[in-house]
């Protein structure tokens, strides 16, 4: 069942966190790939990670936040 | 009385003229205040020179713009796509001249004060109106009380700074002078010559702004400034002519100078001599001595004995010597002008500008490219996301950071997110709790300038600028003062978002349509730069008598301003390159590699220039085959290391250039031995000599860029990364 959450009083939707979620673990995800030099495998890594960034926000979404 | 720093004076000033403008606005009941507010923000700098610039700047850029904005509602309020195609591409022109050297700051104004004008007026063409005068007399409002502040209360001239600057200058030009002498002589330290070399370029660009400053806030400076202007080019050009004399040092260095060039140290020594005397008249000291006309000899009898190539070398290095000895005449002759202690200079003995004054810049297009992307993007956000945060402001915003990021592409998006955060943190802490308790226009007053103070106070540093502009901008737009006041915590929460969804457009914008990682545009320019080498060179087959056609001399103008400029955009990329992760890279590598490419461009240059010199014709036809195939092989490797910058070894490079070159001493001879007596005048051997010259030093600087590109691994530059 979605539900607001409320921090200090101000309700916020649970897209959104569960968009900052998927863009910090996004983040994380990226520089892992860069600190062991995987990245090189990708053809185009920005594109690659704005599809990093839905996938975690989807799972976040759906898995630990349901918006 | 406690006595003050110049940084508390100089932030009491700013707070004072920001509590002064809010009063008059909010006392006249004009609506948006906070625009004045900005006005003071963005103009006050550390002197009154340096901020009337600015101010002024900035008011003519808004009035200009203005006309432009109402033209623009005027002629498109009933189709907004047109609207906004013409005010894209309005801005997109905006961005491309502030890239140029010029009045940045009014093509900056121009560009974003148009977009926010359109913005909040709609196409309300009576509100349009209100609006354009609203915000062209809150800016002058602005710029007046900070003028008059800045005027009135601790007043800093540029004077002082100016004066400093020039006699650093010259002092600096003095010690490159005597350090390059002594490298020439095979004395000397390469490395304190090239951390000299640095600080003179950063000497002359604060001479330079410096200048500006002090003609508008002092008026004996005003009153010379043909004069300074004169001193100033010279003063560059002295500079750019070491370089070259520097270019020529390896070639030389297997000669006995002093008995080719047998006053080679009286000659020096009237050159240091002369220099000394220009810091003397910098310090508004009389010349102890004047400066001796004085011609480098040159022991014919000793150079006929040399091999071509180091005749050739020896040419080059006496013509920059000769050029160093008018210049530093020249020098002298203008400033004894400027502190009337000689005669009047009319004649401008400067080099002649550069040709191919229209020639496009592609990173500038590039620039301007990337500001309509982000202008369409915020416009496509604001129509179709319903309640889209923060407005018609969030296209603005997007303009205003937009343009100031196309300027300076090297700044990583994510560097401005951290103190945007803690600008909207602190802006909406004093929105939200400090605001609401105040009463009257003492108390409001009263934290405008204590906020002001606080962040110019602790801001205060140059390099700290960009924190400084954004604490300002961020407090002014988030404390929204008003006459009638409102306080919502939607407001600050909103404005938050907004910058969150203004840094992912500016990051969309980094990576497409051009991807800005610092490594990636580093290959991108050395591959443009050996591109229009390649083309350069392959214009040297062109006969001399040959009637060129238009299109071909602005190529030859766009290929030549590309290697003269590529170096510098090189250098301004190479300290944003990201050291860990390019393991085993150093940052002096990769100046290393910069440097050598500034040399390789001064070489291009200096055999373009020898080019147009008449030949004879003896010479040309019996070495025109050899010529050429020096040529091809030149080509032929521009070719490849435009495909991959690292593509040869010093070496093999070496090895290559040295056995064509050998070839050609040997031809030379065979041709020179051919030659009936007095078909090759004294001047043609001359000329001869400076061109081949010219051909040696390309081939000596490509072993150089070869040998400084060894140590680098490339193949991490060329690895995709997030």
């Amino acid at each position: 069942m979605p539900h607001e959450f409320a921090i200090g009083g101000v309700y916020m939707p649970p897209l959104l966190i569960a968009a900052i979620l998927g863009t910090i673990a996004a983040v994380v995800t990226a520089r892992l790939l860069n600190r062991y030099r995987l990245s090189k495998y990708f053809f185009y890594p920005p594109l690659v990670f704005l599809a990093l960034m839905i996938i975690y926000t989807v799972l976040i979404g759906t898995l630990i936040i349901p918006v | 009385m406690i006595p003050l720093s110049t940084r508390s004076k100089e932030a009491i000033k700013t707070g004072l003229a920001m509590t002064i403008a809010y009063g008059i606005a909010l006392s006249m009941d004009w609506d948006k205040p906070y625009w004045a507010g900005f006005a003071v923000a963005f103009t006050s700098l550390a002197t009154v020179g340096q901020s009337f610039n600015k101010a002024a700047l900035r008011m003519l850029g808004t009035l200009v713009t203005t006309v432009v904005a109402l033209i623009f509602i005027a002629l498109f309020a009933q189709d907004r796509w047109l609207f906004m195609l013409f005010l894209s591409v309005y801005v997109g022109f905006c961005t491309y001249m502030m890239a140029g050297k010029k009045h940045r700051y009014f093509w900056h104004v121009c560009g974003f004060v148009c977009v926010i004008i359109c913005m909040d007026a709609g196409p309300n063409s009576i509100k349009a109106f209100e609006i354009a005068i609203l915000r062209a007399q809150e800016t002058g409002l602005g710029i007046l009380v900070y003028s008059l502040v800045s005027i009135l209360l601790w007043p800093i001239s540029s004077r002082a700074d100016f004066e400093a600057a020039a006699c650093k200058l010259a002092s600096t030009q003095k010690q490159l002078y005597r350090s390059y002498l002594d490298l020439m002589s095979g004395e000397g330290n390469a490395g304190e010559a090239q951390a000299l070399r640095a600080q003179e370029v950063q000497e002359q660009t604060r001479f330079g702004q410096l200048l500006d400053a002090a003609e508008t806030d002092t008026y004996e400076i005003w009153e010379l400034r043909r004069q300074w202007g004169r001193y100033r080019s010279q003063a560059a050009e002295l500079t750019e002519t070491m370089e070259r004399w520097r270019e020529s040092f390896a070639e030389v260095k297997a000669l006995d100078l002093s008995r080719l060039l047998p006053n080679l140290i009286p000659f020096g020594a009237e050159l240091d001599e002369r220099l000394a005397q220009i810091g003397r008249l910098l310090a508004n000291q009389p010349p102890e001595r004047q400066p001796v006309a004085m011609d480098l000899a040159l022991d014919k009898a000793e150079a006929r004995a040399l091999f071509h190539f180091h005749k050739a070398a020896l040419a080059v290095t006496w013509s920059r010597l000769q050029r160093l000895e008018v210049l530093t005449r020249s020098l002298f002759d203008s400033l004894s002008d400027i502190k009337g202690f000689g005669q009047l200079v009319t004649e401008v003995d400067t080099a002649p500008p550069p040709r191919g004054g229209l020639v496009p810049d592609p990173d500038r297009l590039a620039g301007a490219v990337r500001i309509i992307l982000i202008l369409w993007l915020a416009f496509l956000a604001l129509i179709y996301i319903d309640d889209m945060p923060g407005g018609a402001g969030f296209v603005s915003m997007a303009t205003a950071f937009g343009m100031a990021m196309a300027a300076m592409p090297q700044v990583s998006v994510s560097l401005l997110f951290l103190p945007a955060a803690i600008s909207v943190l602190f802006g909406g802490l004093v929105h939200i709790f400090v605001m609401p308790q105040l009463s009257s226009f003492i108390g409001l007053g009263l934290l405008i300038f204590g906020v002001t103070f606080a962040i110019c106070y602790f801001f205060a540093a140059p390099r700290q600028a960009l924190g400084r502009a954004l604490g300002l901008a961020m407090f002014v737009t988030l404390a929204s003062i008003s006459n009638v006041q409102t306080y919502s915590f939607l407001k600050i929460a909103n404005t938050a978002l907004m910058f969150a969804l203004l840094f992912l457009i500016l990051a969309i914008t980094a990576r497409a349509p051009f991807y800005l990682r610092p490594e990636r545009v580093f290959l991108r320019l050395l591959g443009r730069f050996f591109r229009s080498c390649e083309y350069l060179i392959s214009t040297m087959r062109w006969d001399p008598q040959r009637a060129v056609k238009r299109l071909d001399r602005w190529r030859e103008a766009f290929h030549v301003r590309e290697v003269s400029t590529l170096p510098r955009k090189l250098g301004a990329w190479a300290p944003s390159i990201d050291k860990k992760a390019l393991s085993g890279t150093s940052p002096q590598q990769v100046q290393a590699v910069v440097t050598s490419l500034q040399g390789l461009t001064y070489r291009m240059q200096e055999l373009l220039e020898e080019r147009g010199n008449p030949q004879a014709q003896f010479l040309v036809q019996e070495l025109q085959e050899d010529v050429r195939a020096w040529r091809l092989r030149v080509q032929e490797i521009f070719q490849r290391l435009s495909e991959h910058p690292a593509a040869g070894e010093r070496e093999t490079f070496r090895t290559k250039l040295d056995g064509t070159l050998y070839h050609l001493e040997e031809r030379i001879k065979g041709a020179l031995d051919k030659a009936p007596d007095g078909l090759i005048s004294e001047r043609d051997g001359e000329n001869f000599y400076r061109l081949l010259g010219a051909y040696r030093g390309v081939s000596e600087a490509l072993v150089n860029y070869a040998g400084s590109t060894d140590v680098i691994d490339w193949t991490q530059w060329e690895e995709a990364r997030f």
